[in-house]
């Protein structure tokens, strides 16, 4: 064996990101030049390497900034066209809509924030190498940047500016030495940290005041001249609802934080879980879309309707829960489910209301009620009566697990109650036409559209993708081989056909009277596409579960179902989180694909109408810069929340 | 014998319940419902009587088998209802906008013209889509090279010592795979878009301009390595020499295992291979006969009628059912007899047979053109072959060229001697490279990482060299992980190919969008992406596959 053993070998493999040698870890100056030995030079090919790699950042660096700070860059491009980015066509005097919807999430946002876990704290050290190495780029850039032609009148504004930037760096670089040189320990030695969020919301904080400052964006033109008035910029129109949004968030954690420790912060958790699921539907048609009800309608059929069905199926559920309930009411709940299935089916064949005739024959003598079952054949059947009794079917089959105890019975009763009025509202809303009137076929576009589409291809697709995943890992084989099918089909082929067949396509495979609309078509298509990869991530999950779960479920005496629900999907979920917050960027990125089919998504304002104003013609590059750093914002920030959630998790471990 | 419990008696009564309600409804419902209403019901009547005379269980729809296999078949008529339903729906509303369906398009001149590609002006719909074809394999093919090349370099970049290298490597991987792949691409489009463009040529240089690289807003054009025109004889040439070579190298390494004295057979194959290869740069055309054959062969077919191909298809069929039962019977058989098959090998056999009973009705009489199909393909295939191998064919088997600029008119171009990437072919495959690229350095990254730290230190503390080490104990390992989620990287790669249509190159998506603009057949030229892209990721993972069992670990 040779006497010394290189490090080198050995550090190709490491199991964690950080070397030893990383320059967060390090802690006397002396052992800086020990790092910069060990780490860029500790052979005559390591330096070549970093030499190399140096000069290839600076290059890389330089034309960045000479690009963003060329002469011929249009940045007002993107400054002027903010809100057609984020928004599109929406008018503007609704624009409180939007902010209501903002507010919603940002309140929500901060109150999961305040009674999640505490956030680990950033060493103040830390948050001194970010000052730091952020003032060392701007010092670095003025230096390599390519001077600017001065012209005679603004040469001096120009060298005030660079003084201006240059003097920033420089005070950047003395903050970030102060912290981590002198306050990075008390005086007892022990390390000074700052809670994270507070942190977060200071730096927001910052953002949101600068707005106060300078007034930038200036976002009306008339003939190609800017407006000069004072008041017209993104920064003065956009302030107050910026500074309220920052003090509804810091509002909202606060109370969160104060009641996490309370009795009912539990309940008020899965409160909030649930109002995150119900919350895009109601912003989205409701808030956004500003629906125009047809008050008589809504009177005399939606309500009475959505009441009756509840109130049918509270009593029919109370029956089914009562505390000898046996066999005689499982052969109900299957009747149900074979009568909610049999309901399409007399719709295919045109038959109208079949079981009211058998009612009729039988208690047509009852006098009063003939008429009233005469009145109910002349009422059409809806789609959400068939499918509301698929659900009391489904429901009905639950209901043997809550039989017995009164408490246990009116929970379920309970949730029966809420969700067909919750569901009724959401069919009814989205059935009535949006009074926002807008050039385009959506109401919104922009950001926004990326975003809802992205939240709700989500919402769809989770639970059809656990359900494929769960049938393609059972022991049925009709169940397994469909599933196989379906997901092998999909995975096969690319997204882009799929949305063009679903955007074109769909009307076509609709009955009459029923259409929908080219974005809900879109998003259909994109979550079917996306269960089949959901479906793969989730079923990675549930061959992970030991075979000693099923077994010591199957010797508890576990139904299926149970052992599903209680024990094995748990801990398949908890272990395709990775590949779940995977798949979930994935879906967020892959939304830019709308702009191929023909929605006004974010990316196809920057790529089609922004570069076609004719004040901003062939602006493309600049806007889409500007896209693609929002949408690495969004991915970057997503993934790194991931990891931190894979760790308190302890996946792998 | 009967022994009427109050449960039986339950069963009864609602049976006679169900009868009842089945001669009311039959006096008032149109036949279609009269006639579902009869058969439900008669079903039911009957499973009563079964279970009245005890030839069922009496709480039969409680045992497991059952339940399961009920709920199997509703979901499974389901499925079928669903789709029975679009159908109907897709045809009436057809038949209302009056759009024709079928493949007819396939055959018809097609009315446009392609960008780039084999054939610029097809003939028919089918050779348009074909060129379409050919151009997303290439593009796949050609980026599968690329981005392994780069996301190996970037991944053991990210492991590197040199901290500087390592956090380049990072910025570069959070970068391409935190930005859609179409906003990358766009950007690149955007970029070569805002490119000068070609000078005009001067009178000195005349009408052509050879040079190494030329780069401009009309693209990129580089120097192209391209198979001659012996090409083919010589491939054939060395395919011999691997022959030859595998053979001796077998020797080599028994003679080697026997005696344990160094024989190189790895360097004799490696050697044989290069010796014919180079042998056969020269003496190639002596394969020219082979063409022939593949005539022959071509006119044989070509002499068979396509029913004859309808029979061959039907045999086969019926030959891989029996296969199938045969495997599954055998694979239960003990010495005692036939073992007990379990439902899934009853529910795969019969599978097997409905298959192949679909397949024969398939070519038989659902759809009599595809017989032909693969008759006339077939021959086209060996008629191809023989021009590849025919006697003429005497030329270089490898050439290169380097790009040129030409200029016929007043406007310079690329000539076609370079290797040309059109702005629309370099955005889509440098978008495509550099974003799988990431995904595969962070795929390598995590290959090498999943090697366990013991491995490389017992590797050193028996006295391995760094490279041997790395040859032999850790790439082995590392492969063995790395290669299923590459497969996967790969499956990507060629789907996400179909974005070209975002900067109008005209890839199997681009034609078929304007294929079907020109003639309304949605629906079909879908169910043809749909085949391809399904083609192309099954060959894919064939090959993916294949590699995957040759690394396994091969345990007792």
């Amino acid at each position: 064996m040779p006497p010394t053993v290189n490090m080198n070998a050995l550090r190709i493999i490491e199991y964690d990101d950080r070397s030893p040698g990383d320059p967060s870890t390090r802690s006397t100056g002396l052992s800086t030049v020990k790092w910069l030995r060990d780490n860029l030079c500790s052979s005559w090919f390591n330096g070549f390497l970093t030499v190399l790699s140096t000069g290839f950042l600076l290059l890389v660096f330089r034309s960045l900034l000479n690009f963003i700070f060329s002469e011929q860059r249009n940045w007002a491009a993107v400054k002027t066209n903010l809100r057609l980015l984020f928004v599109h066509a929406y008018p503007e005097e609704q624009f409180s809509r939007v902010w209501v919807s903002l507010g919603v999430i940002v309140v929500l946002a901060g109150l999961s924030l305040g009674l999640s876990a505490r956030f680990p704290a950033i060493p103040l050290r830390r948050i001194g190498a970010w000052f730091t190495t952020s003032g060392g780029l701007v010092v670095l850039g003025l230096v390599l940047m390519q001077p600017s032609q001065p012209s005679a009148v603004d040469g001096n504004a120009a060298m005030s500016e660079r003084y201006l930037w240059l003097s920033a760096g420089f005070i950047l670089i003395g903050l970030g030495a102060v912290f981590s040189s002198i306050l990075k320990q008390d005086s007892r030695g022990r390390v000074i940290s700052v809670a994270a969020i507070p942190f977060a919301f200071a730096v927001l904080g910052v953002l949101v005041a600068g707005l106060w400052l300078y007034p930038w964006g200036r976002f009306s033109f008339v003939e190609g001249e800017y407006l000069q008035e004072p008041a017209s910029t993104v920064a003065m129109s956009t302030k107050i609802p910026w500074m309220v949004m920052w003090l509804l968030l810091v509002l909202s954690w606060f109370v969160g934080s104060v009641l996490r420790p309370t009795v009912i912060s539990r309940i008020l958790r899965l409160s909030i879980n649930v109002l995150w699921l119900l919350v895009p539907f109601f912003l989205y048609w409701v808030v956004l879309r500003d629906p125009a009800f047809d008050w008589t309608h809504v009177w005399s059929v939606d309500i009475p309707l959505a009441l009756s069905y509840a109130i049918v199926g509270c009593f029919v559920l109370w029956f089914l829960t009562r505390p000898a309930a046996g066999e005689f009411e499982r052969i109900v709940a299957v009747l149900l489910l074979f009568y909610a299935l049999f309901n399409w089916v007399s719709a295919f064949f045109g038959w109208h209301r079949p079981e009211l005739r058998i009612f009729s024959y039988f208690l047509g003598s009852v006098p009063g009620l003939q008429n009233f079952l005469d009145f109910l054949d002349s009422v059409p059947v809806l789609q959400k009566e068939r499918l509301t009794v698929l659900f009391l079917a489904l429901a009905a089959l639950l209901a043997h697990y809550f039989r017995g105890a009164t408490a246990q019975r009116l929970r379920l009763i309970s949730g029966w109650f809420g969700f067909i009025l919750v569901f009724n509202y959401l069919v009814t809303v989205v059935n009535t036409p949006s009074t926002i009137e807008t050039p385009t076929d959506n109401f919104i576009g922009g950001f926004s559209v990326t975003l809802i589409v992205a939240v709700f291809t989500l919402l769809f697709s989770f639970p059809i993708g656990v359900l494929m995943a769960l049938a393609r890992t059972s022991r049925m084989p009709i169940f397994r081989l469909l599933s196989t099918w379906y997901i092998e089909t999909i995975r096969g082929i690319p997204l882009i056909t799929i949305l063009f067949f679903f955007s074109i396509m769909v009307p076509l495979f609709l009955p009459d009277g029923m259409d929908l609309n080219e974005m809900a078509a879109i998003i259909v298509g994109y979550s079917l596409f996306s269960a089949a990869y959901i479906a793969e991530n989730v079923r990675g999950g549930l061959q992970s579960v030991r075979r000693g779960q099923y077994e010591a479920s199957n010797a508890l005496g576990l139904t299926t179902g149970q052992r599903t629900a209680f024990i094995v999907l748990p801990q398949a979920l908890r272990v395709s989180i990775p590949p779940l917050v995977g798949q979930l960027i994935a879906v967020f990125k892959e939304t830019s694909l709308i702009a191929i089919v023909g929605g006004f998504d974010f990316l196809r304002i920057a790529d089609n109408v922004i570069p076609t104003q004719s004040e901003f013609v062939g602006a493309r590059r600049e806007a889409l810069l500007f896209v693609s750093v929002v949408y690495w914002m969004v991915a970057f920030s997503i993934s790194k929340y991931s990891r931190r959630l894979e760790k308190q998790l302890g996946v792998g471990k | 014998m009967l022994r009427f419990s109050a449960r039986r008696l339950w069963d009864i009564v609602f049976a006679l319940l169900l009868v009842v309600c089945l001669a009311l409804a039959s006096r008032w419902f149109e036949w279609s419902f009269r006639f579902s209403v009869v058969s439900l019901l008669s079903v039911l009547l009957v499973v009563a009587w079964l279970i009245v005379s005890g030839w069922l269980p009496r709480h039969f729809y409680r045992d497991v088998v059952f339940v399961k296999w009920l709920a199997q078949l509703v979901a499974l008529c389901a499925v079928i209802f669903v789709l029975v339903f679009l159908a109907t729906q897709a045809e009436s509303n057809l038949e209302a906008k009056s759009i024709q369906v079928g493949y007819d398009f396939l055959d018809i001149n097609p009315g446009f013209k392609i960008s780039e590609g084999i054939d610029v002006d097809p003939a028919t719909g089918g050779r348009a889509l074909w060129v379409g074809m050919v151009n997303t394999i290439r593009l796949a093919i050609a980026g599968i090279v690329l981005s392994t090349a780069i996301g190996v370099f970037v991944g053991v970049g990210r492991l590197s010592g040199n901290w500087l290298v390592k956090r380049i490597a990072g910025i570069y991987v959070e970068t391409t795979r935190n930005i859609p792949l179409l906003v990358q691409i766009l950007i690149i489009n955007a970029v070569l878009v805002s490119l000068p463009s070609l000078l005009p040529l001067t009178k000195e240089e005349g009408t052509v301009k050879t040079g190494w690289m030329f780069i401009s807003n009309k693209g990129l054009a580089v120097p192209r390595v391209f198979i001659g025109e012996g090409f083919y004889q010589w491939m054939m040439f060395v395919l011999l020499g691997v022959a030859v070579g595998y053979g001796v190298k077998h020797i080599l390494q028994r003679r080697k295992d026997k005696t344990g004295c160094e024989t190189y057979p790895v360097i004799g194959f490696v050697g044989l291979v290069g010796f014919f290869g180079i042998i056969g740069w020269w003496i190639h055309p002596m394969f020219a006969g082979v063409g022939s054959v593949f005539a022959v062969l071509s006119s044989f077919i070509d002499s068979r009628s396509p029913s004859d191909v309808r029979y061959m298809v039907s045999a086969l069929a019926i030959v891989l059912a029996v296969v199938v039962i045969v495997w599954k019977l055998r694979m239960h058989s003990t010495p005692m007899g036939l073992g007990k098959l379990s439902e899934n090998d009853y529910f795969q056999m019969i599978f097997a047979v409905i298959s192949a009973g679909f397949a024969i009705y398939l070519v038989s009489s659902l759809w009599p053109g595809l017989a032909s199909w693969i008759h006339n393909s077939t021959r086209d295939l060996f008629d191809l072959l023989a021009d590849k191998f025919g006697g003429d064919r005497t030329g270089q088997p490898i050439d290169a060229m380097r790009p040129n600029i030409e200029q016929p008119g007043k406007f310079p171009n690329y000539g076609p001697s370079g290797l040309n990437f059109s702005r629309g072919l370099a955005s889509i495959y440098f978008g495509v490279v550099l974003y799988s690229a990431g995904f595969i350095a962070e795929v390598v990254r995590g290959g090498i990482l999943a090697v366990p730290k013991g491995q490389t230190e017992a590797a050193l503390a028996i006295g391995l060299r760094k490279t041997t080490m790395l040859r032999r104990v850790i790439l082995p390992q590392a492969l063995r992980v790395i290669l299923p989620p590459l497969g996967n990287q790969y499956l990507n790669l060629a789907k996400n190919t179909s974005l070209a249509i975002a900067v109008g190159y005209s890839d199997v998506v681009q034609v078929g969008q304007t294929l079907y603009n020109q003639t309304g057949r949605t629906l079909e030229v879908v169910s043809l992406w749909m085949c391809f892209y399904l083609a192309c990721s099954l060959s894919i993972s064939v090959v993916v596959n294949f590699f995957n069992l040759r690394l396994k670990i091969v345990e007792r």
